[in-house]
């Protein structure tokens, strides 16, 4: 843990990617970059994303030698997202150099699974909080393995701690699809099973858009048994039967198509007053035809089936972009993070450049960008009702724009 | 009574009154509710049948995604295809040609595993060239598996045919996803006109990937680019070394030719060593005999008869021509050996030919030859040893004499080349037969004619003139019509 009070002035950046198949080399290469295009020999702090294949102590061992004392958060993905492009294995490895006036501190918390994730995410909080006391805290991200079963929890917890409508922007880590193993990066180690973030406060200013552009289709049905992620009765019917009717298939050839139908059709939870619904996947289907979806839905709810296509959502990309601009009233960008949904990579196949074409077109051809792929998004609604409180996204875009 | 009678009946009016009215009202209000639920029901049809076009658009947008992701995947397939074709095909060398395959390309075609084994004739085993997605435990298993079953492999590659998840029976299948630890695969051989042949294994573990027969095209495309990569190396290979081979021959044989010339040279010396010797040997008698002849003849050791002087004078004429051949051969040996060194200075070309003529103005005089000199300014400054180069003159010009019959003619030219000058000297004699031509600047040559079994010669005046001219560098050579005339040609160094 630590935390830092900082220089003047902007902050500084430098971005360094590398997709060279030896560890250390592949190490040295992205640290060297970084370090020549932030142009300072003060570094505060490195974001790491990498392809699963870069999650070895070697590679962070290596990062950390050349770094020193700084500390590194940042987490495993199915492809990483560059301003430079989107690469299936590579490395990236942001530098900030940070002024004076802003404050950060980086936290972590290990054996998720064995304590219960609202404790987790409350321990989680508690540690960021550590030292943040008569500083305004601006906003949090939070980087967690995208294999725990309860995700909402975690960030239950972490509200428990920081508040409820305080802003907190978060991408669950993921793998090659196999949905075996995720990683956490902290420093010079890596996890499984765990949960990192930081804590900004200070002068930060930043500009949040997240979108995923599905659209409800059909008529609009009532959760009318659930309890956490797993949905038994929708419409006092089993779940399952919402898709069996819509894609006249039985529950073992929807099993089998299963990775399909969950990406191109997630059911959307209606929220009063927000624009889009909130999108649930399917993560398996229970033999009695309950749905267990990645993130909870709650009973009563309302739900549709979704339908996507590729362009509405480049469309929605667009969209969180300019919701970025917005938010930052005309502010300039430093650098740009952008989580961004697997099923959004896998659902726009080789047109997947284009939606950071897109980023680049909105907010600045030559502005930095790094990113990862994640199983869920975390960020904060904008109703009123739910007074920015964060929930557990699928499907989307998150974009960050940072001004500082 | 009435009172009570007419209250009653007032509030029995009333309570009819109320009671029509509130049926009335009733009624209105049933049929309000009647068109209510009749639009309830209405609109619930809509929805239904909204729902029921929703679930036709879910089905076909589902199958135009399936679709569309076929495509992308076959798209995908294709520029990885070009892009390792490409890799394969700009190498030459076969150890290179496995290594040039990526595994970011292999996974664009879908597969993330893959193998290459070529058969080894002389070994009777398979050999793998190529590993993509294996650890080093996995590879000793399977290479002990190929071995164990190599007729599996050879049949592929006898029948020229592809194997995948799609067209193995289930058993093989099984054996084979096990084996390889995938759960899909193709196998195609890879077929080189030449030498070994083999197999191209790719495979993945993801059980999603169904393998279709674009996935089968696919891989076959690229074991075949793998066999037609492999034949062109070996094609390259066999004709660099074939000229390697030649290159050696050609060395051997010029290290033997120089080792001949060597000799020809060591022998050409000797001969030339001789001569001089010989040729200096042979002068020490001469000068007594000629000094004796002469003597004799002066009539100073007393008066000859006629018989002795005419015998002592041929002896003195014999002398002076044999001391004339010993010098040739002595100047020809000198000039071979290196031993003359040529003294070049700038010299004008028409001075040397006019002394030389000088000297032969006498025989000209008695041929009633006509002899021209053509030789401008501009072709008029030589860089030469001029004694010798009159030696050249005198050489030619008195040859030409001797075969020009009467009054005719020798004509002296002269022209300006890049570096050089040429000299020409034609005559219209009774030229040179042309078997002859390049014979004549050889030693004791003489051409077969009635002149040369008339005139005596010694069959070293050209051979001198050669040894003279390629001294200077230069070249000379004679073109010659038998009965119209001869011209000698060469060139000469105009500067240094």
């Amino acid at each position: 843990m630590c935390f830092n009070k900082l220089d003047k002035m902007a902050i500084k950046v430098g971005v360094g990617l590398t997709t060279e198949k030896d560890h250390i080399r592949a190490a040295k290469e992205a640290v060297n970059q970084a370090r020549i295009n932030i142009h300072t020999d003060k570094l505060d702090l490195a974001f790491v994303f990498s392809s699963i294949e870069f999650a070895h102590s070697s590679v962070f061992k290596t990062i950390s030698s050349l770094l020193g004392e700084v500390p590194i958060i940042g987490c495993s993905s199915l492809a990483i997202i560059s301003h430079q492009g989107i690469f299936k294995h590579g490395l990236i490895i942001m530098l900030l150099s940070i002024p004076e006036g802003i404050y950060f501190n980086t936290a972590y918390v290990k054996e998720v699974s064995a304590k219960s994730t609202a404790t987790a995410g409350e321990e989680l909080g508690e540690k960021l909080l550590y030292g943040f006391k008569g500083v305004r805290r601006d906003l949090s991200m939070i980087f967690s393995d995208g294999l725990i079963q309860d995700g909402p929890g975690l960030i239950w917890g972490l509200q428990e701690k920081l508040g409820m409508s305080f802003p907190l922007v978060g991408a669950s880590a993921s793998d090659n699809l196999s949905f075996q193993k995720t990683y956490l990066y902290f420093n010079q180690e890596i996890f499984t099973d765990a949960a990192c973030g930081m804590l900004w406060g200070g002068k930060l200013n930043f500009g949040l858009g997240i979108k995923h552009g599905w659209k409800p289709l059909g008529k609009p049905r009532s959760v009318t048994k659930s309890k956490g992620n797993v949905v038994e009765k929708i419409d006092n019917a089993p779940a399952i039967k919402i898709y069996e009717e819509y894609f006249a298939k039985d529950i073992s050839e929807l099993k089998k198509d299963l990775k399909h139908i969950s990406i191109l059709y997630p059911i959307g939870i209606y929220l009063p007053g927000e624009e889009e619904y909130l999108l649930r996947n399917i993560s398996s289907i229970k033999e009695d035809g309950s749905l267990v979806f990645q993130g909870n839905v709650p009973q009563d709810s309302q739900v549709r089936l979704m339908i996507g296509s590729k362009e509405s959502c480049l469309a929605a990309t667009r969209q969180a972009a300019e919701e970025v601009k917005k938010g930052l009233l005309g502010r300039a960008l430093n650098f740009v993070f952008v989580f961004d949904s697997v099923s959004r990579y896998i659902l726009l196949g080789r047109q997947a450049n284009q939606e950071l074409d897109i980023i680049k077109t909105q907010l600045g051809k030559d502005i930095p960008v790094i990113g990862l792929y994640s199983y869920g998004e975390q960020a904060p609604l904008r109703a009123i009702s739910y007074l920015g409180r964060t929930y557990f996204h699928n499907q989307t875009v998150t974009i960050l724009g940072i001004s500082a | 009574m009435l009172n009570t009678e007419n209250l009653l009946n007032i509030l029995g009016l009333t309570s009819a009154a109320t009671i029509i009215s509130l049926a009335t009202v009733l009624a209105w209000k049933m049929q309000v509710l009647t068109r209510l639920q009749s639009s309830v029901d209405k609109l619930k049809k809509s929805l239904d049948e909204m729902d029921e076009q929703a679930k036709l658009i879910v089905r076909t947008d589902m199958e135009l995604n399936k679709t569309q992701e076929e495509l992308d995947k076959k798209i995908t397939g294709l520029y990885a295809l070009q892009r390792l074709s490409r890799a394969i095909s700009t190498t030459l060398e076969e150890s290179q040609i496995f290594k040039r395959i990526d595994a970011g390309y292999l996974e664009d075609t879908g597969f993330e595993k893959a193998l290459a084994f070529l058969w080894n004739e002389q070994e009777k085993k398979f050999l793998l060239y190529l590993t993509i997605g294996y650890i080093e435990d996995e590879i000793e298993a399977i290479k002990s598996f190929v071995d164990s079953n190599q007729d599996l492999y050879l049949n592929l590659i006898k029948g020229e045919k592809t194997l995948s998840s799609l067209s193995a029976d289930t058993l093989t299948k099984k054996n084979l996803n096990h084996i390889f630890k995938v759960s899909s695969f193709v196998i195609s051989p890879i077929l080189p006109k030449e030498g070994d042949k083999g197999f191209f294994f790719v495979g993945t573990e993801n059980v999603d990937t169904l393998i279709t027969e674009g996935d089968e095209e696919l891989i076959t495309i690229l074991a075949n680019q793998l066999g037609q990569a492999l034949e062109n190396a070996r094609l390259f290979e066999q004709t660099w070394r074939a000229q390697q081979d030649l290159e050696m021959k050609v060395e051997e044989r010029t290290h033997e030719l120089t080792r001949a010339l060597d000799e020809v040279k060591k022998i050409s010396k000797r001969k030339t060593d001789f001569i001089s010797s010989v040729s200096h040997e042979l002068r020490t008698p001469l000068t007594s005999i000629k000094g004796y002849a002469s003597i004799l003849l002066t009539g100073k050791l007393g008066n000859l008869a006629a018989d002795a002087r005419e015998r002592i004078d041929k002896i003195n004429r014999h002398s002076d021509e044999l001391a004339h051949l010993v010098n040739d051969l002595l100047d020809i040996s000198r000039i071979e050996a290196g031993r003359v060194m040529m003294k070049p200075q700038l010299e004008n070309l028409k001075d040397i030919v006019e002394q030389a003529v000088d000297l032969l103005s006498g025989q000209l005089k008695e041929k009633q030859i006509e002899l021209r000199l053509d030789i401008p300014a501009d072709a008029n400054s030589v860089f030469v040893d001029k004694g010798q180069i009159e030696r050249v003159f005198i050489n030619i010009i008195s040859n030409a004499i001797k075969f020009t019959p009467l009054e005719g003619k020798i004509i002296i030219h002269s022209h300006k080349l890049d570096k050089t000058l040429q000299v020409d000297i034609k005559d219209t004699g009774c030229g040179i037969p042309p078997e002859a031509l390049e014979a004549i600047f050889e030693e004791f040559y003489r051409v077969d004619n009635p002149i040369n079994q008339e005139v005596k010669g010694t069959g070293l005046g050209l051979s001198l003139v050669k040894h003279i001219i390629e001294a200077h560098k230069g070249k000379i050579w004679v073109k010659s019509k038998l009965g119209e005339g001869s011209t000698f040609s060469f060139t000469l160094p105009q500067s240094v």
